[in-house]
């Protein structure tokens, strides 16, 4: 069986790294509740890639703008007809921001437009347990201050699953520490981080 | 009037009567021939390209007989002379006793002339010409009005299918109206008429199994007879009666939709899909590549070429201008070179520039600067097309050494340099006329074009060489980014260039890339050294005279050079910190448990594909005894494909009409479900797993 590879998306037009340390500590989780053989480091794949179909699901985050690359949209497309799964998690936190505003609109011309995902959807499911939905982050809570709590994450669905995933909860911050630090936690807050990848493999 | 201006004149006459009989006969078979081609349309309904085959067999009828009844008259005029003309009277008159041929043949004086003009002016030549004439043409005529009679008779629209054939004139069709008191789905047309906005023609289909039609049209479908019904979801919507006709009017459904008609006791599928209107496409021309600015300032030049397929409405440039750092950023969006195109402008051009020193700009500010248009669509859209997003950044001061960094912003693409494919286009045209002109003009020629190779391989190597070989104040190396570690002094492009090449070529291991690749320098000019050498073969080559071995060296470069562009982007920031997880040490170590449930892979073999196939064969089982139910099993099939498996949509709906057309139809099935298997399977990624 193939080990598992996270793969973050690198992307012409904005700061596709702006959460290093989201990869190793998802992997972290990964291996730490389930049997999934897993690969110790992600990779960093090009969004206008052939390689982009080597990995079942590929997290995409950032702060600026978005602006796809004809190759790159192309290759999205089909990335998703073949089965792939797109993460995208707005990294600014906001409601209608520059990041949110293009994602939306790239995603929008090369998949499909993002409706929202009801919080009773089987990826709450998948492997932890999530009766209210995405689970909310410290940055929604308190971390700017601004108390903005997004209800709901949104997708695309093509053939009764998921193809992509976009949140706006900043899981990109929420995420982005070593996962050492894990230990610090009475729990842990990457769990649906587990769930994502266990939906990518298996629908 | 002397006889001889008698006879003269009674011959004009009658071969005019001669003419009007060619004339008459030559009408006479056009419009039987039209009346065999209506009859033959009523017996077995001809297709349209049968018709407008055979809607010239009735002029070419009559134009032959006129020519043919011409040809004899002109004959007959040839040998009519004054002297037949006076025998054709004695026959036809005796008392005349051959006065009138003796008169004109006799030049004498006196009596026997007085006593021959004397006869002559008894007899009634003009009565008899007028006898000739009535009984020459009133058959002619006769038979001529019989046969427009019938014509008039005939259905309308009729005529018009046999003279001049249109598409959705089958309901025209001599008899379709007794057949369709039987089966008032037996033949239908559908008419489209496109939203006001495309500009766009009415057109009409006949018969049709599949309908596309531009979103936002308007569809008739209409047929002959009563009691039809649009069968849906809910009541059914009954067909308006229009005269002898049935009429239902709908909308284009946004997506394939099989509407399903009943009357006369039976259903007909006919699928309506939808055409979407084309977003304008947008090539954004000017700056032609991402771009690193030391310092922001001088004027942006700003040039966009812009076209749609029905029509653009306006376009402009957009600037969003990013300002931060880390998590806290600020966006600006401008809009720039607002231009408004003409009703009915399918294609056009955006220009406008921008003075980056009115930005502000600070370092680390980044623009993404793009064209977007718009198109007239008024139903569905507007359309709006953008081009490709160029990113204009300003550099930080800790950056100069680590990204390729210009001093101002992209220049104008260069003009005075020929082009590689213009080159060798050169190169192509000399070879061809080589042996024509001689080797000494080949060898003349081949050296001019040298030249052009020459400046243009300097012209790459200083590309190369600004961004290699920037050599002022303090910066740091890294494996493979092409310096030359330790070297001091002047360098010179040459130099340079083979120490990039070497690093190029150093090991893939030592660069920085954590995906295996070359570091984005290296990659950049990598291709673009690949170029330079190939040039530099290809002019030594046409420096010798030998344009023949010049050409696969310039195709080489051509090559390299589209491999160089396709680097031409910029990926911002750097290489993230990599982290590897102890997986052993962590493995199953989690504090919270989760609830998995033992999970099976997908199935190899898609069901969905499975099914589809079923559904196929379910489909062929019913040609030999239902084909018109078999045409609407597979249309309801074409409805439920992606618009990704198009090939297979296109081979059902060629299947489908096959079927109602009637006639051999193995091959298009055949070819139908060739399609639908060819689709490949999907396969689960991974087996079955489980906690």
């Amino acid at each position: 069986m193939a080990e598992f590879v996270w793969a973050t998306a690198q992307y012409d037009s904005g700061d596709w790294d702006s959460a290093p340390m989201v990869a190793p500590n998802l992997i972290d989780s990964v291996a730490r509740y389930t049997s999934i053989d897993v690969a110790p480091t992600g990779v960093i794949v090009p969004l206008g890639s052939r390689d982009l179909f080597k990995y079942p699901l590929v997290f995409l985050t950032g702060h600026l703008p978005v602006r796809f690359t004809e190759v790159e949209r192309r290759t999205l497309r089909e990335f998703c007809r073949r089965g792939g799964m797109l993460f995208v998690d707005d990294h600014n936190h906001d409601i209608d921001g520059e990041f949110h505003r293009t994602a939306w609109e790239e995603i929008a011309a090369a998949v499909g437009p993002l409706t929202d995902l009801r919080n009773d959807h089987e990826l709450y499911r998948a492997f932890f347990t999530f009766p209210d939905g995405p689970p909310t982050t410290s940055h929604e809570l308190n971390g700017w201050g601004d108390n903005l709590v997004h209800k709901q994450l949104q997708a695309v669905e093509q053939d009764g699953r998921i193809s992509v995933l976009y949140s706006s909860k900043d899981y990109s911050s929420e995420w982005n520490y070593h996962p050492d630090n894990k230990r610090f936690l009475s729990l842990d807050n990457t769990r649906f981080g587990v769930n994502v990848v266990v939906y990518a493999l298996t629908r | 009037m002397t006889p001889l201006l008698r006879v003269q004149r009674a011959r004009s006459r009658l071969l005019a009567v001669l003419a009007t009989r060619a004339v008459i006969g030559a009408a006479l078979a056009t419009v039987t021939a039209l009346l065999i081609a209506l009859a033959l349309d009523a017996l077995v309904g001809l297709s349209a390209p049968a018709r407008r085959l055979l809607a010239v067999f009735p002029w070419m009828v009559g134009l032959s007989v006129l020519a043919l009844l011409g040809a004899r008259a002109y004959a007959a005029a040839q040998r009519a002379t004054d002297e037949s003309v006076a025998l054709w009277f004695e026959r036809r008159i005796p008392s005349l006793r051959y006065a009138l041929v003796t008169r004109l043949s006799t030049e004498s004086d006196g009596v026997a002339r007085l006593a021959l003009d004397r006869a002559i002016a008894e007899a009634p030549l003009e009565q008899q010409v007028a006898v000739a004439a009535r009984a020459s043409l009133t058959t002619p005529m006769l038979a001529l009005l019989s046969a427009l009679v019938l014509l008039a008779l005939m259905p309308a629209g009729a005529v018009g299918r046999a003279i001049a054939p249109t598409p959705g004139d089958a309901l025209d069709r001599p008899g379709a109206a007794a057949t369709a008191l039987r089966d008032p789905l037996g033949t239908i047309v559908v008419r489209v008429q496109p939203p006001a906005y495309s500009g766009l023609a009415a057109e009409s289909y006949d018969d049709p199994a599949t309908v596309r039609a531009l979103a936002g049209s308007r569809v008739v479908v209409e047929g002959l007879g009563r009691d039809v019904q649009l069968l849906r979801d809910g009541p059914p919507l009954p067909a308006q009666p229009v005269g002898d006709r049935w009429q239902l009017a709908l909308a284009v459904p946004p997506r394939a939709e099989a509407l399903r008609l009943s009357g006369g006791g039976r259903e007909r599928v006919l699928v309506i899909e939808p055409i979407a209107d084309s977003v304008p496409n947008v090539r954004l021309n000017r700056p032609a590549r991402d771009t690193v600015m030391r310092v922001p300032t001088g004027r942006l030049v700003l040039g966009a070429s812009v076209e749609d397929d029905l029509g653009l409405a306006e376009g402009s440039f957009e600037l969003i201008i990013s300002s931060g750092d880390g998590e806290l950023y600020e966006f600006r969006t401008l809009r720039l070179g607002l231009k408004r195109f003409a009703s009915g402008n399918r294609e056009g051009s955006l220009e406008g520039s921008v003075m980056l020193d009115s930005l502000k700009l600070q370092p680390g500010d980044l623009i993404h600067l793009r064209a977007v248009a718009t198109d007239r669509n008024d139903v569905t859209g507007p359309g709006r097309g953008a081009s490709e997003t160029r990113t204009l950044r300003v550099a930080r001061a800790d950056e100069y050494d680590s990204v390729s960094v210009e001093p101002a912003p992209p220049s104008e693409p260069e003009k005075d340099a020929l082009s590689q494919r213009m080159i060798l286009q050169l190169t192509r045209e000399l070879v061809a006329r080589s042996r024509r002109i001689g080797t000494p003009a080949t060898t003349r020629e081949s050296r001019i074009i040298a030249v052009d190779q020459t400046k243009l391989r300097q012209r790459v190597g200083q590309a190369v060489f600004q961004r290699l070989g920037e050599n002022e104040g303090e910066h740091s190396h890294f494996p493979g980014d092409g310096h030359a570690h330790g070297q001091e002094g002047p360098v010179n492009p040459d130099d340079i260039l083979a120490a990039a090449e070497r690093a190029a070529n150093a090991d893939a291991a030592r660069n920085l890339d954590n995906h295996g690749e070359e570091t984005p320098i290296v990659a950049i000019n990598r291709p673009l050294l690949e170029a330079y050498n190939h040039m530099w073969r290809a002019a030594t080559e046409l420096e010798t005279g030998a344009p023949n071995a010049a050409i696969p060296w310039m195709e080489r470069a051509i090559a390299a050079l589209q491999r160089a562009r396709a680097a031409e982007r910029i990926y911002l920031r750097g290489r993230p910190p990599s982290v590897v997880v102890d997986l052993a040490r962590v493995r199953l170590a989690g504090k919270n448990e989760g609830d998995p449930t033992v999970r099976s892979a997908r199935p190899n073999a898609d069901p969905l594909r499975a099914e589809r196939l079923a559904r196929f064969d379910a489909a062929l089982s019913l040609v030999t005894s239902d084909a018109a139910s078999a045409a609407d099993s597979l249309l309801l099939l074409r409805v439920t494909l992606p618009e990704a498996e198009r090939t297979a949509i296109l081979a059902l709906d060629a299947a489908a009409t096959a079927l109602r057309q009637g006639g051999d139809v193995t091959l298009v099935l055949a070819n139908a479900r060739r399609a639908l298997v060819a689709q490949p399977p999907r396969r689960a990624p991974l087996l079955g797993w489980g906690h």
